[in-house]
């Protein structure tokens, strides 16, 4: 981590990761999860729960930032 | 009969790796406690997956998403961001730091960074503590599998997998329970996803998860969204689940399998397999099992103790006998590549810190490999007793509370010592003493005390992590400020020849 911070790639890394989690926590405590007013609980394709597509969305971004950083601007790659 | 020939082959297999990896090792501790500094990365994978992954992923996370509804899959995205931070942010130093300086364990690596081993020992018996009754967990769930499925008495399960255990370890050593770690791994993963698949197929034929889904949006379309049918995961409940999964770099037994790495390529590729192969794959299987499959498949089960077997009962139900012994099978992998992990690790913290670090220091190799052997069998005693006793009637739930209460945020509390002396040239011995000290007080006092209504007032009724980890983190960080700073050579040691050597593997490298 050290090295991520030495560099400004690694700290906008970082800050990514930082924001991911910032994120999932406002979603979920503005009620993305929960059955909204109609009554109907979401499900994307028919099957997929609110709480798996927020975390399938949050592994995602956290896979993007890390095939970018760390193949293309790590130090120690 | 063909249930116990099944059995007695899969055993067969695990026994005869143990013999061979007792046959090619090299007999030194490194060898025995690290496997050599040797694993690559898909067997890391499998290695760390599996260690993680008990029979709790078959029975006790089904169990809660079946009761609760989909939210405690929080646990599992915080988990996984969790194990990534672990080899992404602190994996390549402290594999560089063991590996230039042959330390062993990671509690050795953090008494060497604050020259203190008075927190050797503090972290050697905090460790213990917490590990050792999780280890006594994994028997009680093949003894469980037994009692179902073959009708064994519960202890006839909880003896073959001790036996099996002390058997791996014992001959194995890390590298054998990586390498089988493998073998099990593909064999509860076959188990968990061909029952789904085969369940889905049988009892949805019209329209599979869809249909499932569409059931429940019938007959309980709480089980489909937060806060869930008993109205317990709040968003609050929700972030904080999340967090306690985050903690999971702090597991002693998984922190310990980035000292065995191969080389620093690992840490390059390592995140890629948790966030597709564990992250968008195997955590989601016993997720669909949990809040889709078993609740419209088999719907209108109350009591926890049936939820959490809840798997294995449509299993049996819908499924052909002989493949429900397979699926035991997928059980007792799961809970024997955890136990086996985690013996190994609190093996080599009674032998490598605590004996040799504190009472004998000029123990040869051999010595110190003979006495985490010895350990493995004490463990294991030890472990059983803890499945016997759960067994005479101590409580079930007591222990289920000890795992997620207790254990849990017992690890926790070395992470602010281990994250500090890693990242932080200015963290002192006093401040991770102090820390680590304030924080394990506190909880075993918090959990201790309760008023008249059975709430824990020292925790203020949280999650013991909450309350417990942050003043453990700022008592570190005020007390490290407060004291002299570390002396130059701990910082050359642990700080600039780590970042010189993983720059020169790097130029090396390409």
């Amino acid at each position: 981590m050290r090295e991520m911070l030495g560099h400004a790639p690694g700290r906008i890394y970082l800050a990514v990761l930082l924001l991911s989690v910032l994120a999932l926590a406002v979603a979920v405590g503005m009620g993305i999860t929960e059955t909204p007013d109609n009554g109907e609980p979401v499900l994307i394709f028919g099957w997929i729960t609110m709480p798996l597509a927020v975390g399938i969305v949050f592994v995602l971004i956290w896979l993007v930032a890390y095939l970018i950083y760390f193949f293309k601007f790590w130090p120690y790659r | 009969m063909i249930d116990f020939i099944a059995l007695g082959v899969f055993s067969l297999i695990m026994v005869l790796m143990a013999a061979y990896g007792y046959k090619v090792s090299a007999k030194t501790a490194e060898d025995y406690m690290l496997a050599g500094r040797t694993i690559g990365v898909v067997v890391m994978f499998f290695f760390v997956l599996f260690a993680i992954s008990s029979s709790w992923t078959f029975y006790g996370f089904p169990g809660l998403l079946y009761l609760h509804g989909p939210g405690y899959v929080m646990f599992i995205w915080g988990s996984v961001a969790g194990f990534a931070i672990l080899y992404i942010l602190l994996g390549p130093r402290l594999w560089a730091l063991s590996k230039i300086n042959n330390f062993l364990s990671p509690i050795e690596t953090l008494a060497e960074r604050y020259e203190s081993k008075a927190l050797r020992v503090i972290l050697s018996v905090t460790m213990l503590a917490f590990v050792v009754p999780y280890v006594g967990i994994q028997p009680l769930g093949v003894g469980r599998g037994f009692e179902a499925l073959v009708g064994t008495p519960l202890w006839v399960g909880a003896v073959y997998a001790a036996l099996l255990l002390i058997v791996l370890v014992v001959l194995g050593g890390m590298r054998i329970v990586a390498w089988v770690n493998i073998f099990l791994g593909m064999v509860y993963v076959t188990a968990l996803l061909g029952s789904l698949l085969w369940v889905i197929a049988v009892v949805f034929p019209d329209g599979g998860l869809t249909q499932a889904a569409h059931r429940l949006t019938e007959i309980a379309p709480d089980k489909l969204s937060t806060p869930g049918p008993l109205g317990e995961f709040t968003p609050a409940l929700l972030i904080g689940t999340f967090v306690v999964g985050l903690l999971a770099f702090s597991w002693p037994h998984v922190v310990i399998g980035v000292m065995t790495a191969r080389d620093k390529t690992l840490f390059k590729w390592f995140p890629l397999l948790v966030f597709v192969f564990g992250g968008l794959f195997f955590y989601i299987i016993p997720f669909l099992w949990g809040s889709i499959v078993a609740p419209a498949a088999l719907p209108g089960v109350t009591d926890p103790g049936e939820a959490d077997r809840v798997v294995q009962t449509v299993i049996q139900t819908f499924l052909p006998r002989w493949f429900a012994v397979f699926v035991l099978m997928g059980v007792i992998a799961a809970a024997v590549s955890t136990a086996a992990v985690q013996l190994m690790t609190t093996s080599i913290i009674v032998a490598r810190d605590m004996i040799q670090g504190v009472f004998s220091p000029d123990a040869s190799d051999e010595q110190v490999t003979r006495w985490a052997r010895f350990a493995v069998l004490a463990i294991v005693v030890l472990s059983l007793s803890v499945t016997l006793g759960v067994t005479l009637g101590i409580g079930e739930a007591a222990m289920a509370l000890y795992l997620t209460d207790v254990s849990v945020p017992g690890f926790a509390q070395w992470s602010p010592a281990l994250v500090g002396g890693l990242l932080w040239k200015r963290g002192t011995r006093q401040g991770a003493v102090a820390g680590t000290l304030a924080g394990v007080i506190y909880l075993v006092l918090g959990l201790l005390v309760t008023n008249a209504a059975g709430e824990r007032v020292l925790l203020f009724d949280l999650h013991p992590v909450v309350p417990t980890l942050p003043l453990n983190a700022l008592v570190y960080v005020v007390v490290s400020l407060l004291t002299p700073r570390p002396s130059e050579e701990i910082e050359d040691v642990f700080f600039n020849e780590v970042d010189e050597f993983l720059r020169s593997e790097s130029a090396a490298a390409r």
